[in-house]
This record gives structure tokens, sequence and C-alpha cells, in this order.
């Protein structure tokens, strides 16, 4: 095991990652983890510094978790998961006592106040709306089609109705007509209503220190939900200059010092850019594990760096590689989702599997033989992942991968 | 051109097998488990590449140094089991199956290279390797059942040109004669189950069959030949497996003199090998009928005390014959035979008793248990006295089958050598009323009324009357367990006359305290043991009833593995005048190795058929209960202090390491 430098930051992860812990582990800052109590026995038996929390909890014991964590020494906690980014809003704030800190990452929480909040500071979004219940979201369907000029009985340019405070596409959903909506439940409310903006989605993945960029990342979806790979198409990341300066925007807009964002864009044919959302955490959709694939370095740890206060320049310049230049290739993954409402096995065909740039799957067998309707962008069973030279055949072997079964 | 095709081919597979192979071996304990599953995928891959075995071999040690294996059963490689690997080999999860393959290069790795790993020498990997291309020969062959056929998995081509590589590597000739001698090291302990026996013999022959070329040692044809021939050809009449009806019409058509070569031929095939072919069957069925009876003695091949018996309870054996031995239940002929050899007949209850048995109709219950483990070939009755014939006639046969019921086994073993009509008895209350009425200390205990024991199911590999009985003993041992529980003893201490009989010793020693787990005047217990079992220092008395015992078993390590049941038949001087201790151990195959070269004896060494046997100190050395029957007063010959320390030595190395 990797000898601890006490000289060097105390981080606490918020949140249970196997990958994480792997990272952490194999690094040279001392480390604990935060998790609901059914890691403990894992932890203990591999010796990994725990501390159980149950975050699911309302927020009144939160003091209690960060003096915890102070009184051991502990300098900054990472979120790891969407539910864990206020927890760790909360307890940086005292441990750095900078209350701004949680303020911070209630903005980061709620995908309405975040787009107010760019609005507020002049970067392009979308038209969006609040919703607490259906009429709302009827009622911007309408007026977002009537100031489209459509006649009644043209089809609909659909809206986007997304969960205040899930991650990525958890209940995302795509409303077209009426029917849509009815398809709604009531508990799915309040939500963020978005125009639908034709252009280009991609993710940006930023570490950042002390205010600065110190690596960006381009994330080109194939299609979203489905794929997503890493480094981006020449033709996007022909944007490279265009979207520091979006992101550093952010940073101010955002008030960032420090740690690790993750927004997500859309470039329109003319080269404008709409802001999306950002998350402060680590992606789904394992784009770390795409970058250790191309880049060769550990996002992880990068995280940490990120994070850590104690953290100097020079080691974060010699930590991170040139981008594009010093990628290795291109690595994607594809998000699986059944395809049959009925299915008995997992398969993996064998175009894909016999593909040279095919790597491994993380496809667990079905659990139950009766595929659950989808309705919103929902949870995947699992990855694909895949590595190679050319982004474009990458691209292209990504999209024929939604032709596929893997579950028969 | 091939060799650039499959260069291509094969070099993205090696890219993503380094990629994440360097993954895995950096992983941190914690994290092993998360990359796993993705090497086993590449392996998959890689395996499936025809050049795929070739790539793999020179990478098995780094693949095991990364961790492949951690984690899991593969971890320890020295306490995998040949057996189980053809089955593991037939799953359906691929990335098991993968995980099997690699396990098995890495032994043939350590087979080549004796220094490759010290754990695992390469005699005993080449072993390893042995017992598993002897068992799934068939694959090896290209012999699969239809039934594979029709469900071909994914790995399975890859799978069978990992066998073949493995047996061009180390050769067919060990193969069959490893074979051959273990079928005769299983055989020689007579157990009374021998349908996997018989399926290894059904290997051999075919092998012999496709290879007989390359087959050449005598020894070990001769073997073979004998194994063989003993199940599908015993006798000249039928050397050539002619099939049951065309065996019946030659015995119909032959002389007095060809059938009584016949009912020789049978008898020597069955005593030689402890099996016993359906012709055999078919013989002793037409003799009877067509009014030879006079040759069943010698198609049973009784000796004088055999033919004694047998004449003076003619009637009741004929009737045993009538009802048991069919072909498919031949083996009986083998139990009745040794039934007549012992000489129980002769005790007055036991005759009566088997009538009884004879004439019983079992219940609904007993029937569809039978069924469900036998199938519906013979009827259950048949199935049944069948069995009591093979039970009587080879007490130490039994065995537990994969059910954690040792103490049932033994206890059935017991009644069968020392109590038949005990025994006959419990079997007559199970099958006429679907239950089982013990007393504990005064207190019936009816097996009916009890909730489930440690088996949760009915045993289904297991003989004829462990499927009838075994379920009602389980229940009451449990039981038994349950009313002793509150005492700050050993349950056994109580239980262990209760269940077994009267005979069994009232001074009850063990080596351990219980409420600690910690070895407990162990020196003494040592001694104890020698004054009442050791004949030079007990006054030379024998060891008149079976004894139930508790073993320490240890593995091939010397690790400790689980407590086990056992029962101590006798105490004696082998040839070489080695004081030993015989036992029955209701494990299925009593030769184990315990680790410290402390290797359990199944023949040559005195044994009778069916025991296993240790010199007395090195099962001293194991042993940790053991029952009195408080006879003795002072040992005139005092144990020898050296002897105690050896003894205490081999304990504290091995299973009561952490125990002092």
């Amino acid at each position: 095991m990797q000898t601890k430098d006490p000289q060097k930051g105390y981080v606490a992860i918020l949140g249970w990652s196997l990958r994480c812990i792997d990272a952490l582990e194999k690094f040279d800052r001392r480390y604990v983890i935060v998790a609901p109590q059914w890691a403990e026995d894992y932890a203990t038996q591999h010796g990994i510094p725990f501390v159980s929390w149950d975050f699911e909890r309302l927020n009144d014991r939160s003091f209690e978790l960060s003096t915890t964590l102070k009184d051991m020494g502990v300098d900054v906690a990472i979120p790891l998961f969407e539910e864990t980014v206020e927890w760790a809003g909360a307890i940086n704030s005292v441990l750095m006592k900078n209350p701004r800190l949680l303020g911070q990452s209630m903005l980061f929480r709620d995908k309405s106040l975040m787009k107010r909040r760019a609005q507020l500071g002049g970067i392009r979004v979308g038209i969006f709306e609040e919703a607490m219940d259906h009429t709302d979201v009827i009622r911007f369907l309408k007026r977002v089609n009537q100031t489209l000029l459509k006649l009644d009985g043209d089809p609909n340019d659909p809206i986007h109705f997304k969960a205040f405070d899930k991650a990525g596409c958890l209940g995302h959903r795509v409303i077209r007509s009426p029917d849509d909506v009815a398809a709604i439940a009531d508990d799915e409310f309040p939500a963020l209503l978005e125009s639908h903006l034709d252009g280009w989605e991609f993710a940006v993945e930023a570490w950042i220190k002390d205010r600065k960029i110190q690596f960006l990342n381009i994330s080109e979806y194939v299609t979203l939900g489905y794929s997503v790979f890493v480094p981006a198409t020449p033709e996007l990341e022909k944007y490279r200059a265009k979207i520091t300066e979006q992101i550093e925007k952010l940073i101010e807009v955002f008030d960032i010092d420090f740690g690790f964002i993750h927004p997500e864009y859309f470039v329109t044919n003319d080269g404008t850019m709409y802001f999306g959302e950002v998350a402060y955490r680590p992606p789904g959709f394992n784009a770390f594990e795409l970058m250790e694939r191309a880049y060769g370095f550990n996002a992880y740890q990068a995280l940490v760096l990120a994070f850590d206060p104690k953290a100097t320049q020079d080691e974060l310049d010699a930590f991170f590689p040139t981008p594009i230049k010093d990628a290795k290739g291109h690595a994607g993954c594809f998000g699986v989702y059944p395809r049959r409402r009925v299915v008995s096995e997992l398969s993996i065909p064998p175009e894909t599997e016999n593909d040279p740039y095919f790597e491994f799957h993380e496809l667990a067998p079905p659990m139950e033989s009766k595929v659950t309707k989808r309705t919103a962008f929902g949870t995947h069973w699992g990855l694909v992942y895949f590595f190679g030279e050319d982004p474009h055949r990458l691209r292209d072997l990504l999209k024929a991968q939604e032709e596929l079964d893997f579950y028969l | 051109m091939t060799t650039s095709f499959q260069d291509e081919t094969l070099s993205p597979i090696l890219r993503s097998f380094e990629h994440v192979l360097s993954q895995l071996s950096t992983a941190s304990s914690a994290g092993k488990a998360t990359y796993q599953g993705r090497m086993l995928d590449t392996i998959k891959r890689l395996l499936k590449h025809p050049e795929g075995i070739a790539a793999l071999e020179p990478r098995v040690e780094e693949l095991e140094q990364a961790g492949i294996f951690a984690g899991t059963d593969w971890a320890t490689p020295s306490s995998l089991i040949p057996g189980m690997v053809g089955n593991t080999l037939k799953m359906a999860e691929p990335r098991t199956v993968a995980l099997e393959c690699v396990s098995l290069l890495r032994f043939l790795s350590a087979a080549r290279d004796e220094k490759a790993r010290p754990s695992l020498p390469s005699e005993h990997a080449r072993h390893f390797l042995a017992q598993v291309l002897a068992l799934n020969l068939d694959r090896i062959l290209g012999a699969h059942h239809e039934a594979d056929r029709v469900k071909a998995r994914e790995l399975d081509g890859a799978v069978d040109a990992l066998l073949k590589h493995i047996l061009a590597s180390i050769g067919t000739e060990g193969i069959l004669g490893q074979l051959v001698d273990e079928v005769w090291r299983i055989l020689r302990q007579r157990p009374i189950q021998v349908d996997h026996v018989k399926s290894m013999i059904l290997q051999i022959a075919l092998a012999m069959n496709e290879e007989g070329q390359s087959f050449s040692t005598s020894d070990t044809r001769l073997g073979a030949g004998r194994l063989i021939s003993a199940l599908f050809g015993p006798t000249e009449l039928c050397r050539e497996d002619p099939g049951l009806e065309v065996y019946r019409d030659r015995l119909a058509a032959s002389d007095t003199g060809t059938l009584q070569a016949e009912a020789s031929g049978m008898a020597r095939a069955m005593h030689d090998t402890g099996l016993v072919s359906d012709y055999h069957a078919v013989f002793l069925r037409f003799v009877l009928e067509s009014g030879h009876g006079y040759l069943v003695s010698d198609a049973l091949g009784l000796s004088n005390t055999g033919l004694d018996s047998f004449r003076c309870y003619q009637a009741l054996v004929q009737q045993l014959i009538e009802v048991a031995v069919h072909p498919g239940t031949a083996q009986a002929a083998l139990g009745i035979a040794l039934i007549l050899e012992r000489g129980i007949l002769y005790s007055p209850p036991i005759a009566p008793s088997l009538w009884r048995l004879l004439g019983s109709k079992l219940t609904p219950a007993c029937e569809a248990s039978l069924t469900s483990a036998f199938g519906v070939g013979a009827t259950p009755h048949q199935r049944l006295v069948a069995g009591v014939m093979l039970l009587l006639g080879q007490p130490l046969g039994i065995g537990q089958g994969n059910n954690p019921t040792c103490q049932s086994a033994r206890a059935l073993s017991m009644w069968a050598l020392n109590d038949p009509d005990y025994l006959l008895w419990q079997l007559a209350q199970a099958t006429s009323n679907d239950r089982v009425i013990m007393y504990f200390e005064g207190k019936p205990l009816d097996s009916a009324l009890l909730p489930a024991g440690l088996a949760l199911h009915t045993p289904l590999d297991a003989d004829p009357v462990s499927i009838v009985l075994v379920p009602h003993l389980d229940r009451i041992y449990a039981e038994m367990g349950r009313l002793v529980a509150g005492r700050a003893e050993d349950p056994h201490r109580w239980i262990n006359p209760e269940l077994h009989g009267w005979w069994v010793g009232r001074e009850f020693h063990i080596a351990v305290d219980i409420a600690t787990g910690k070895l407990s005047e162990y020196d003494k217990f040592i001694r104890d043991f020698h004054t009442a079992y050791h004949p030079l220092h007990n006054g030379n008395e024998p060891v008149i009833h079976p004894q139930p015992a508790g073993i320490a078993v240890t593995d091939s390590q010397g690790a400790f593995v689980g407590w086990h049941a056992i029962s101590i038949i006798r105490v004696a001087l082998d040839q070489s005048g080695v004081m030993r201790v015989y036992f029955f151990n209701p494990n299925n195959d009593s030769g184990q190795d315990w680790g410290d070269g402390i290797v359990v004896s199944t023949q040559g060494n005195g044994e009778h058929l069916g025991e296993a046997s240790l010199p007395f100190s090195q099962f001293t050395s194991r042993l940790y209960i053991f029952h009195d029957d408080g006879l003795k007063t002072v040992s005139e010959s005092p144990v020898d202090e050296d002897e105690i320390g050896i003894i205490r030595d081999l304990a504290l190395q091995s299973w009561a390491r952490n125990r002092h």
C-alpha cells in the first residue's frame, strides 16, 4: 500500500465507491470514507478508514458529522454522488470556516436555482420555468410552441421535464403532447421545464483549483443517455477555446474556488453555447474510467488534488496531462437498456464482442425476466466499454450498439 | 495468410487484456473485486480465440499475482477438489468457467516446473490434473452426451481445447492408469453406492476403445480389463457384452458344466472387484427359476460359513434374491453373500425381521422418497430390500453422500455391524408409520413431530436405507442437541449413548474446553485414550463394540476443517508390527490426507474391507472426543511421556494451533 504523507491533505469522501477507494489506497493522501452502514463490514474487512453515516436522514445532525471529521483532522469533504453534494457543502463550510460553501452547494443541487444564477451572471440558457403540477407543464408546452409560431395541428417542438435534484438523466422526460404530460406521476413535481435546443449536446469535466481550470475534458455524447466518449472528435474539440471561456464564466458566476464540476452544454449550428446544467461531483456514466483509459491518469486522485487545500500548483501541473495531445486513444462506453419486454439471459452480441475496439462489459445477468417500462431516461443495466484510435469509428460503433440486443 | 489474420484478431484482445491486467494488478485489496469481472471477460475472449490458450499460458502467473483468484475458493489451489472441476466447466456463467480454465493452466504450469509454486508441488499438480482429465474423458474424446450438445455453452469449444492441450502436455498414459488405480482404491473400501464408480469404468472402457494404440502398459491394461469385464462381461457366455436377453437364451441352451463355470466366474468377478454385473442378476434369477437352485451358493461364492448359513435359511435367501436382485439392483447379490458370510442370520430375531421386511408394505411417503432418489426402474420395495442387503452385508460401506449427516450415517453403520435387529426395527417403524420413536433420558422423541435437523431435504444421493431413515434420525439427533443445549459440556457426552445404543461407553473424554474452545488437560486426554484403547496399556483388551469418536479433520496442509464423527472399530498390530486404530469414516471416501504426513490408509495395512486406519499416535493426534466403558482401573504399563509429547506436537502443529 502507498504510504500516506501527513504533510498533505486529509480528505473525507462522502459516498461509497470501490473505484474511488482503490484510487485512494494507491494515493499519498490520508482519507476516510463516509458512507452508509451497509458498507461497514466490507470496510472493516479490508482495513478501509470508515465513518458510518446515513445521508438519507435530515440535515439536523450534519454539524455532528462536521465536528467528528474536524476532530479527526480532516481538511475537506468530497462528494461522490448528487445526494451528498450539500452534505459536503455543509461540512466544508465548517471545516474551512466559510459559510458561503453551503449556499453554493444548494445552487448545485437545485436545477432551477442553478439556471437562474447562470442567467443572472450573463450565461446563455434556454427558456425555462418551474412546474408545480400538470397544468404548468401543458401551459409551458403551449407557450413555447406559440412562440415558435406553430399552428394548431402542427407537430409540437418538444420540451424537457427534469426533476430538480436528481443526478444526470434520472427523472428526465421529453414531452411532446398533453398525453405525455398525463403520464407524469404526481410525486415527480416540482420540476424544471426547459425548451428543446436543437444542437450538439456535450459534457465537460473540469478540475478547478484557486479559481483556475487545471484540466478540462470534453465528453462527446453520441446519443444522450446511451453513449459517451473521450476525448471528443476534432469537430467538437475545435470549440475548446470557446468552451474554456464558458467554464471560466461559470467559475466566476458560481464563485468556485476549488473542486470539480461537470456541466452540460449545447452548441448550436452557429457556434452559440447554451448552458444546460452543472453538477459538483463526478459524472455518472463512468467518464472517470474513460479518462483513465484515454490519458492514463486517475481521475479520482485528480479529484482529491482539486479539493485538497494543501495541494500545490506544482503538484497539479505534474499530475495532469496535456489535453488531446497526451491521449493514447479514444475511450467510450455504451449504456445498455434491454430492448425486449421479457428477457431471460445476458448475451453479448458477437459483432460487439468481436470488434477490435471492444474491451469489456459490466453488465449484470437479468434479475427478473420482465423489463419495467421506461418512462423517463432511467438507469441503464450496465456499461460496455470500447477503446480505439479513430474517434469517428468509435462514434459509429457506439451508435451501432443501439440496434443490438444484449438481453434475450 | 492465416497467421497474419490471427495476429490481427488476437492483438486487440491482448491490448485490452494487458490494460485490464494492469488495472487488476495495481488495484488495492479493496478494489480487486471490481476488476476481476472484466479481467475474466477478456480471458474469456482470449480463450475463444484459436491462439488464445497459447497466449494465455505464459500470462497465468502474472494473472495469479495480480489477484484473479483473490477472495474466491480458487485462492488456495491445494484445497481444490478435482471432482468438482467438471461441473464448474459446464456452468452457464462464462466468468466462472474462465476462472476454472485459468486455474487449470496454473496447475499445468506447476506440474511442468517443480520450482514454479512452492505451495503447489508438481507431483500434486500432476495428480490433480490427471484426475480432472480422467473425470472428463468424455469431453476429450468428443463423446459428449446428446443433452450436452443440445445446450451447448459459449465456452464449450474452448474448454475442450484446453483439456486436450493439458492432456497433450502431461500424457495419456498416466491418466488412464491413474483412473484405474483410483477406481480400485475406492472399490477396496467396498462402498454401498457404486454408481459413480461404474461411470468411471465406463469412461475407461470408452477411452480404451478410442485410444487403443497408445494405451499399452500391461499392468494398467490388466487392472482396467478386470474392472470392465466385472461390469460388462464377467464370464465366458457374456464376454462380449451381448445383452441380457441373449445371455439368458444362452443360459437356457447350456449344459450343467457350463452353468457351473458361469456360477464360479460370476462369483470370482464379484468378490474380486466388489462390483456385480447385471448378467450376474440374470444368472441368479435364471438358476432359481429353472430348477438349478443348487448353483446359487456357487454363484454367490460362499465359503463354508456362508454355505452353512445358506443351507439353514435357504427359503429366506431365495426369497431375498427373488425380491432384491434384478438387473439394476444386482449389487444386492454381494450384500446377500456377505450377510451369509457374517453369520448374522443365526441370531434369533434376524431371519424373522427379514421376513417382516419382505412382507412389508411401504407408506406412500417412503415410496415417494425412494422413487425420487432412484427413479422407477425397480419398485421402491425392491430398492429398499436391496438396500438392506447391502447395508447388512457391508456395514462399513455406507456413506453420508453430500449431506451434513455423518452422525446418522455412523449410527446406521454401527447398528448394521453391531445390532442389525435394532436397525431392522427402526426401519419397520419408518416404513409402516413414517415415524421413528427413540428415547432420550426416558423422554420419547417422535421424529414425525420434530422440526427438520441438519439436512433440510431428504438426501437423494444416499443408499436406500439412508433415504428412508436418515431424515428421521437427523431430526431426533437435532432434538437431542436442543434438549442438552443448556448443559455446559459437549452435547455428544449424552447424545452418543442415547442415540447409538447402550454399549457406548458412559465415560466421556474431550480434549477441548467447550466454553473457550481451547485445549484442556490435553496430556491427560492422550494418556486416557491409551489406557482405554491401546492394547499394550489397557491389559490387552480388544475394542468390544464399535465406539463413536470425534475427529478434528484437517486438510492436506494440516489446517483445521471441522469436527467429524467416526467410529473406532478395533485397535491391533498390522503386518509390520505397527499398532493401528482401524476405524469407520461415514465420509464417502476415507482415503484422506490430513497433513503432516498423516494419510489415512484404506488398504495394505491390515484393513478389513471398508475400514480406514492410522498408526495409533497419528490417530490420537486428530482425536478430540472418545468414550470409555469405565471398567479399567489402574494402568499397569504407563504411557511413555515422549510418546505423549510427539502426539501433542502433531496436534499443536495442526488443528490445535490456536487452541492452547
